[in-house]
């Protein structure tokens, strides 16, 4: 049986300040050849400079992947032409990656296995051409922003284990803070190289390289596809070449771009502009005790206090619900809160489009809402009619509790005599209690809540509940 | 004519304190004498802003010593707004959007840039004659080389068009030129100056220095160009002393050493024999002097061929014709607009450095050749440093020999890199170093002294320097009846 072996190369932006090799500012604008100076267009006399932010967030993605550190770095030159490629060489680092033999745990199906990181280094991107009628234009503002390119081992032995090493890298580069990760405005791009070979075989077969695939699920899509393709073409006895092909998503295929020629002669040599960089342990370790908490420790831990799945599902993926839990977990119930966060308050951001820092919410007032829920003086269902008003004025909780009349019959005469009456009406779930179903309590619970129009405490209505039926 | 650029920085200075003179007599002097002499020293005149400048220095302090003085940048050196071609096709019509940071220090200074003087394309070369332009003339005998690359400073000085230029030496551009013209001219220490807004022909030995008439002035330029760039990584912090301090400071004492690999005999005999005569003058005045054996020395050559040309074929890759620079006329795609820009911007030297530095760094070779060739410059630098623990100064001839008929080495790609021979091992090292003029020989062509020091010991070279200049006592002026 020929099974796949892949190995993934991605290239993510950094969001730094500014470039890596000048003070450019690095971002975003819809001005072409706006954040652009002298170096950043490779002119004559220009010299690089090296942007400390860039290095840190390196050292943070090298510990993160669990790498080893080259404590004496260099940079070095890349040279080839393009018109992309300002100087005519990309400052990158070949020789001396900033981080090397690490691994990315990842989960499939249940399933831990960990895979192998090879490298993970510092370079530059180029300027962006815009091919149009009139010919190709360049927009600068993209030439010299920070990348790191990580190369995975070849370990991957699916496409599910290559969707779940993207999305794990993409979630851990996410906690981290050091870019967008978001792959359909390119600021993590992927290239996969997929061989066949025998299982248990070692030997590898020809490499293929499918280039800039457009999303993480596309990835897993192309995989699936290039395994069948190159599998139909070896069991009909064909042979392949080393080639590059794209991902087409509209046709679900990959379309050859070019075969490879006998290796690109890129005339590395070592950057003569850039000093060595030493990184001693004490810069080191400073980065390592500013990590962030990333997504595996923060699973964990959601395990722990009891969140269930589902919401822990929800709370990594939405990075600004996982941080809040972060603040006020140790103020309220992390349980309620996390139910509540990834709930009702998630689907109220949703449908308003907007984001939780955008909300006049203040932490107290968040704790205030999940105790309420927590001791049931709030219901689900009240929450619902309660949720906007409390974002949406300035109001305290009980006001606005009070204001909709959803405070709740407490007085334990007035609830008796309504859990009598509910009891006299249905005496067929009497029965059912007797007989030992606990639905009867659910439904008489329910029959209740629905005279009361939803006040009734429901912790008094259920002890007076079993208490009273215990009497039959 | 007035003649004031034949006096020295702090004699102008006082002549500017006292308003004898104002800086547009500089200014005009420097003009005339440029127009008049026909050295084709200069590829670029600011005259209209020089002389702007000028007139509104007249309202201001003379706040420091250059204050007001004229000078001459290499024209590898980008002046913004002042055209910067380095003396090719490729760069004729190229308008620098910044100033390098020498050229913000000279302007802090209030200092008059004159113009951009001649050289070799992209200083590749040692006679001035790869120049895109009209090359530059020797001032002591116009049918001989002003050597190179930093030609038109070293004639632009020596014939006192101005009294003070910047040069770049990259394998001996500073020196070569200045042992030719009879001038001071001074390679600083790899980091000492900054090299932001040089033109980079090979980045790990290209250095910016001071090409003057007297060891005094040398000192004070080096000085106002020295420091820290934060756009330079390859900038040193080291604190920049004062060097004019250094200037007449007893020479007792002082432990000098001679390779015997710049005292044998492929260099020429007057060569030596100067050399001798100064040896013997140090000698005299309380210096020890070794002859000393330092290995490695002869793979300089090699070395700069690998190193310098692999590092220039990246450097150079920039012009493409897209950004800046010559472009071509008629292209079909992509290919032939590079092809073409390049085939027709570049001069036949640059081509062949090209050429030669990429086939060394192509796949195999890069091990073969450029990785090997860094080794040897450890060794190398290695062999140098123990011979400043034990010695303060190394001395020996500038060059093989004096200034040469044009036409002579270049019909011969190889012959013009033997100039470089005594040159090149110090910017592999990365030491400082300079050429000072010492005598003559039969034809009256000036003959240059190599003073080399250890890493930041610029001091030390001036203070040897300033005790043969003020013994000696030449008079190196080329149009002086009475010279020497």
């Amino acid at each position: 049986m020929l099974v796949p072996t892949i190995g993934i190369e991605v290239h993510v932006e950094l969001k730094s300040k500014s470039k890596v090799y000048s003070t450019s500012k690095n971002a975003f604008s819809n001005e072409p050849n706006t954040f652009v100076n002298e170096i950043d267009l490779g002119y004559p006399g220009t010299l690089p400079k090296l942007n400390k932010e860039v290095i840190n967030m390196a050292l943070k993605a090298s510990i993160a992947c669990h790498c080893h550190i080259n404590k004496r770095m260099h940079w070095d030159r890349k040279n080839y032409f393009y018109p992309d490629l300002p100087k005519g060489y990309q400052i990158t680092q070949q020789d001396t990656p900033i981080g090397y033999d690490g691994y990315l745990e990842i989960n499939v199906d249940g399933q831990k296995k960990k895979i192998g990181m090879e490298r993970i280094h510092i370079e530059e991107d180029t300027c962006k051409s815009i091919h149009g009628l009139s010919g190709t234009m360049l927009n600068f503002n993209r030439a010299g922003v920070p990348l790191i390119e990580v190369v995975s081992k070849p370990d991957m032995k699916s496409d599910k284990e290559a969707v779940a090493y993207l999305e794990t890298l993409r979630e851990t580069l996410l906690y981290l803070g050091i870019s967008d990760v978001k792959i359909e405005e390119g600021s993590m791009r992927c290239d996969c190289n997929i061989s066949l070979s025998e299982e248990g075989s070692d030997k590898l077969g020809t490499k293929i390289e499918i280039k800039n695939i457009g999303s993480i699920s596309n990835v897993g899509l192309a995989i699936l596809y290039e395994t069948k393709r190159q599998r139909e073409i070896l069991e009909n006895g064909g042979t392949l070449k080393e080639e590059t092909r794209r991902f087409d998503d509209h046709t679900g295929t990959t379309i050859l771009m070019r075969v490879k020629e006998t290796g690109n002669d890129y005339r590395y040599f070592p950057e003569p502009d850039i000093p060595y960089v030493e990184l001693s342990d004490e810069w080191i370790q400073d980065v390592e005790n500013n990590m962030p908490v990333l997504p595996t420790e923060l699973r964990n831990y959601y395990r722990e206090v009891g969140i269930n799945e589902n919401a822990i599902q929800t709370l990594i993926s939405n990075i600004e619900l996982s941080k809040y839990l972060e603040e006020v977990k140790k103020l309220c119930n992390p349980v309620v809160a996390a139910n509540f966060l990834t709930g009702d308050l998630l689907s109220y951001l949703n449908k308003k489009e907007c984001s939780l820092e955008s909300l006049h919410m203040s932490k107290e007032g968040f704790c205030k809402v999940v105790s309420l829920l927590e001791e049931k003086k709030l219901s689900s269902k009240q929450l619902k009619d309660f949720l906007p008003v409390f974002l949406e004025s300035k109001k305290e909780p009980e006001e606005i509790m009070k204001e909709l009349g959803m405070v709740q019959i407490t007085d334990e005469n007035a609830l008796l005599s309504m859990v009598k009456e509910v009891i006299e009406k249905n005496p067929n779930s009497v029965e059912d209690f007797k007989n030992g179903l606990d639905r009867a309590v659910k439904y008489l619970m329910g029959q209740i809540m629905k005279e009361s129009k939803g006040k009734a405490n429901p912790q008094l209505v259920m002890e007076l509940l079993v208490q009273e039926l215990k009497k039959y | 004519m007035t003649n004031y650029l034949n006096k020295s920085i702090k004699e102008l200075n006082t002549l500017l304190k006292n308003k004898t003179i104002k800086p547009i007599d500089l200014v005009e002097e420097a003009f005339e004498k440029i127009e008049k002499d026909g050295l084709n020293a200069f590829i670029t005149l600011n005259k209209e802003e020089a002389l702007k400048q000028a007139k509104e220095l007249e309202n201001k302090e003379v706040d420091n010593l250059l204050f007001g003085l004229p000078i001459a940048l290499k024209d590898n050196i980008v002046t913004k707004d002042l055209r910067t071609t380095c003396a090719s096709h490729m760069l004729d019509d190229f308008l620098p959007i910044y100033d390098a940071t020498v050229v913000k220090k000279l302007k802090e200074k209030n200092m008059i840039i004159i113009g951009k003087t001649n050289m070799d394309e992209f200083a590749m070369g040692s006679t001035g004659e790869t120049s895109y332009f009209p090359h530059t003339k020797n001032p002591w005998n116009e049918k001989k080389v002003p050597g190179g690359s930093s030609s038109g400073s070293a004639a632009a000085v020596s014939s006192r068009e101005v009294s003070l230029a910047l040069g770049t030496d990259t394998g001996g551009s500073i020196r070569q030129p200045s042992s030719f013209c009879g001038l001071v001219g001074l390679k600083p220490t790899y980091g000492r100056v900054s090299r932001y807004g040089l033109i980079a022909f090979a980045s790990s030995l290209d250095q910016i220095g001071p090409m003057t008439n007297t060891v005094e002035d040398n000192a004070i330029l080096l000085e106002a160009i020295s420091g820290k760039d934060e756009n330079d990584l390859t900038s040193s912090r080291k604190e920049v002393p004062h060097y004019v301090d250094s200037i007449g400071k007893p020479i007792k004492g002082t432990r000098v050493a001679v390779p015997n690999y710049y005292m044998s005999e492929t260099i020429d005999i007057e060569v030596r024999n100067q050399v001798k005569e100064v040896i013997e003058l140090l000698e005299k005045a309380g210096c020890t002097v070794d002859y000393i054996d330092i290995p490695y020395l002869e793979y300089a050559i090699p070395l700069y061929q690998i190193i310098a040309l692999g590092e220039a074929s990246s450097n150079l890759a920039r012009y493409d014709g897209i950004r800046y620079g010559h472009v071509t006329e008629n292209y079909e795609n992509l290919e032939e607009l590079y092809k073409y820009s390049r085939g027709e911007g570049f001069g036949n030297e640059v081509k062949r450095r090209i050429m030669i530095g990429s086939y060394i760094l192509s796949g195999k070779n890069a091990n073969v050749y450029y990785r090997k060739a860094l080794k040897v410059r450890n060794k190398m630098t290695e062999e140098f440093k123990k011979v400043f623990e034990t010695y303060d100064l190394i001395i020996g001839p500038t060059n093989t020999n004096v200034a040469y008929d044009f036409g002579v080495k270049s019909d011969d790609a190889l012959k013009s890199f033997y100039d470089d021979l005594l040159t090149i091992p110090v910017n592999m090292a990365g030491l400082p170093a300079m050429s000072l003029p010492i005598g003559f020989n039969h034809e009256h062509l000036p003959i240059g002294m190599h003073i080399i020091a250890s890493y930041f010991e610029e001091e030390k070279i001036y203070k040897l320097a300033s005790y043969i200049e003020k013994h000696l006592h030449l008079e190196c002026n080329p149009k002086e009846e009475e010279s020497c």
